[in-house]
């Protein structure tokens, strides 16, 4: 009986841990995948790719990000030039060719940029989605054999967010993000985000190729290559200011 | 009297000249009267367009609604007490008011997508107040509480769509979440409004405040009324009564909008094309009247020759050439009427005729131009006529009647 209880006092003890050792919350989930894949400040150098029917364009550019700013400027000979602009809350672009810088503003936030699926509105997301999103998990599944958390996020209250529900899939080892669904108000699907390739940069690991398909439209979708990134570079001051942006 | 009756005389005596010379005073009368008013015609039918189906006569706004009109927020909506509404509808010279709830949102057919206006509506109220309902040239209008949307037909075709299809509609709510309606066609719309034919989903008001979560609230009140030439007052009238119910509201009648201060704009443009029309037809006329005058040189010689005043010759051209005008501008005012008549019952369709489309220059206007009458051109425009070829004689006239009248006479 004594052996019993022991056993028993063991096994409970080996469970009970283990359980701590596995369980994370999605909260634990999603600040784990922010530690890869959230930028404090960053350079990186990307390709996109946007197809839509046949067609296919691709537009080649180099990013600088803070936590609340960026600035983009294409390279590709057909933009070359062609700069975007993220303050805060808002976003500006400068036409070269025109010499002039725009302010992209109300609807037209809403559209493609530069014809891609991604919205202006998609790059103007900076916050953490744990802060603007009530995180759980919903289920386990396995993307191309890898086994993930497959978590649903819904908007804070009186928060502002672009789509009230996404869902997540995080890879359980490497927590980094695998697939992506956002979703409407009404509950439909606006886009869906794949990640192709993953790879370990500086200690972490971050998504090289995704594709993003705004499911409203047919046979389009944009794919994003990170060509080169650097972590927390040295950004001049005045990098992100409109007098930068001519 | 005697040189009179001589003015009269030359203007018999030289039948020949004196048509062709009237002719061609007449033509550039004409040309100015079917300018006039086919311009007329033209900004009469931009007015019409816009109210029918776009402004109405009066909106009723919120004070802040018109600084951030084109991002077509949700920022400056205001919600009316239904009695309040009813007391509006009710004044004199008021014949029917509608809510409207603009938005923009992303029209997409599943395929491909288009931003648009949005506009929420109750259609038994906005029916009274656009003239829409002949226009469906297929299917009906919706009711409230339907999940269902009326469209231009030129939008529609755009994204390959037809009665009974569903669409999407991509839109940010108040708090700037995206949602979507999803709704069926019920009715395809044509009408003289390009901007309504390709730009505009109308909705029941209730499915869009849902979706955009913004409860009862509204953007506009658009008012009908029974004169068009009242708005100012009524507006200022309305505004007074409906500040003790709601401050932030502002009353505003058509002719304040945007879209007509655009149009006015155009009208001076329009001014401006009137004034060398007339330029031209003045050069006509003075051309005319010189040359005749100059023709005369021998004539003039021997009259001077048998002993009439400097002042008695002037007199007589002065007057055959006023003479001239007179004719001219009859003749030039009768065709004018027939032309104008003409066109103001058959009208004239400058896409069949030329293959363009009003629409590419910027006017609201789809289909046929009707000529508009306006009196006042006629008058303004024989008085103009006559005027010119009276000062246009007085001149050469001098220059003929201080010559020598032998070497007037032998001037070869």
């Amino acid at each position: 009986m004594k052996r019993f209880l022991a056993f028993l006092a063991i096994f409970i003890l080996l469970f009970t841990s283990s359980t701590f050792v596995h369980a994370l919350t999605a909260e634990e989930i999603i600040n784990k995948r922010d530690d890869n894949e959230y930028l404090e400040t960053a350079r990186a150098e990307m390709e996109m790719i946007i197809r839509s029917g046949r067609r296919e364009m691709s537009k080649t550019m180099i990013s600088l990000t803070d936590k609340q700013n960026s600035l983009t400027e294409f390279t590709n000979p057909r933009d070359r030039g062609t700069k975007f602009l993220k303050r805060g809350d808002e976003l500006w672009m400068f036409f070269p060719d025109a010499e002039d810088i725009v302010k992209i503003s109300g609807h037209m936030l809403n559209q493609g940029m530069m014809g891609s699926d991604f919205s202006y509105q998609d790059l103007m997301e900076s916050d953490k989605l744990i802060d603007l999103y009530e995180f759980e998990i919903i289920s386990e599944e396995e993307i191309d054999g890898r086994p993930c958390y497959v978590l649903e996020g819904l908007a804070r209250e009186g928060k502002e967010v672009s789509y009230y529900k996404r869902k997540i899939w995080i890879d359980k080892e490497r927590f980094v993000g695998l697939k992506e669904e956002l979703y409407a108000r009404s509950g439909r699907l606006l886009k869906e985000l794949n990640v192709l390739q993953v790879e370990e940069i500086e200690g972490r690991w971050y998504p090289l190729r995704s594709v993003m398909e705004d499911k409203l439209r047919k046979d389009t979708s944009t794919e994003v290559i990170l060509k080169a990134i650097e972590f927390n570079p040295l950004i001049p001051e005045g990098t992100f200011t409109l007098e930068n942006l001519r | 009297m005697f040189l009179t009756k001589l003015a009269i005389k030359n203007l018999v005596r030289h039948r020949n000249r004196s048509i062709f010379t009237s002719i061609i005073i007449a033509m550039a009368i004409l040309i100015y009267i079917f300018f006039d008013s086919l311009i007329g015609g033209m900004s009469e039918l931009s007015y019409e367009t816009i109210i029918d189906y776009e402004s109405a006569h009066l909106q009723i706004v919120d004070k802040n609604y018109w600084e951030a009109k084109d991002e077509l927020a949700l920022d400056n909506l205001f919600t009316i007490d239904e009695r309040v509404l009813e007391g509006v509808k009710n004044l004199t010279g008021i014949l029917a008011g509608s809510r409207e709830l603009n938005f923009s949102a992303l029209l997409s057919n599943g395929i491909d997508n288009l931003p648009v206006m949005g506009k929420g509506i109750i259609p038994e109220e906005y029916l009274k107040v656009f003239a829409l309902e002949k226009q469906f040239v297929e299917g009906d209008i919706f009711q409230p509480g339907d999940y269902k949307a009326v469209l231009g037909k030129r939008l529609a075709e755009l994204l390959d769509l037809g009665v009974g299809d569903y669409i999407t509609l991509l839109v940010k709510d108040n708090n700037n979440t995206f949602n979507t309606i999803d709704v069926e066609i019920a009715g395809l719309l044509h009408t003289s409004n390009p901007n309504v034919n390709q730009n505009i989903v109308y909705l029941p008001l209730d499915l869009a405040q849902q979706a955009l979560s913004v409860g009862e609230q509204v953007s506009k009140i658009l008012i009908r009324i029974e004169n068009k030439d009242q708005a100012s007052r009524l507006a200022e009238e309305l505004g007074l009564n409906l500040i003790k119910a709601n401050s932030n509201l502002a009353v505003y009648s058509w002719e304040e909008l945007e879209a007509f201060s655009f149009l006015g704009a155009a009208v001076l443009e329009k001014q401006v094309i009137l004034a060398i029309i007339l330029v031209i037809a003045a050069i006509a006329i003075i051309n005319t009247v010189i040359l005749a005058a100059l023709e005369r040189l021998e004539e003039i010689g021997m009259m001077k020759a048998m002993g009439l005043q400097n002042r008695e010759i002037v007199y007589t051209f002065v007057l055959e050439s006023t003479g001239i005008g007179i004719i001219g501008g009859i003749i030039g005012i009768v065709l004018g009427i027939i032309t104008i008549w003409f066109l103001s019952v058959y009208g004239m369709d400058f896409e069949a005729l030329y293959g363009v489309d009003m629409a590419s220059f910027g006017l609201p206007i789809l289909g046929k131009i009707y000529a508009a009458w306006n009196p006042a051109a006629f008058i303004e425009v024989f008085v103009f006529g006559v005027l010119v070829s009276l000062l246009a004689s007085i001149l050469p006239a001098y220059w003929a009647a201080d010559k020598d009248p032998v070497e007037s006479i032998y001037h070869r």
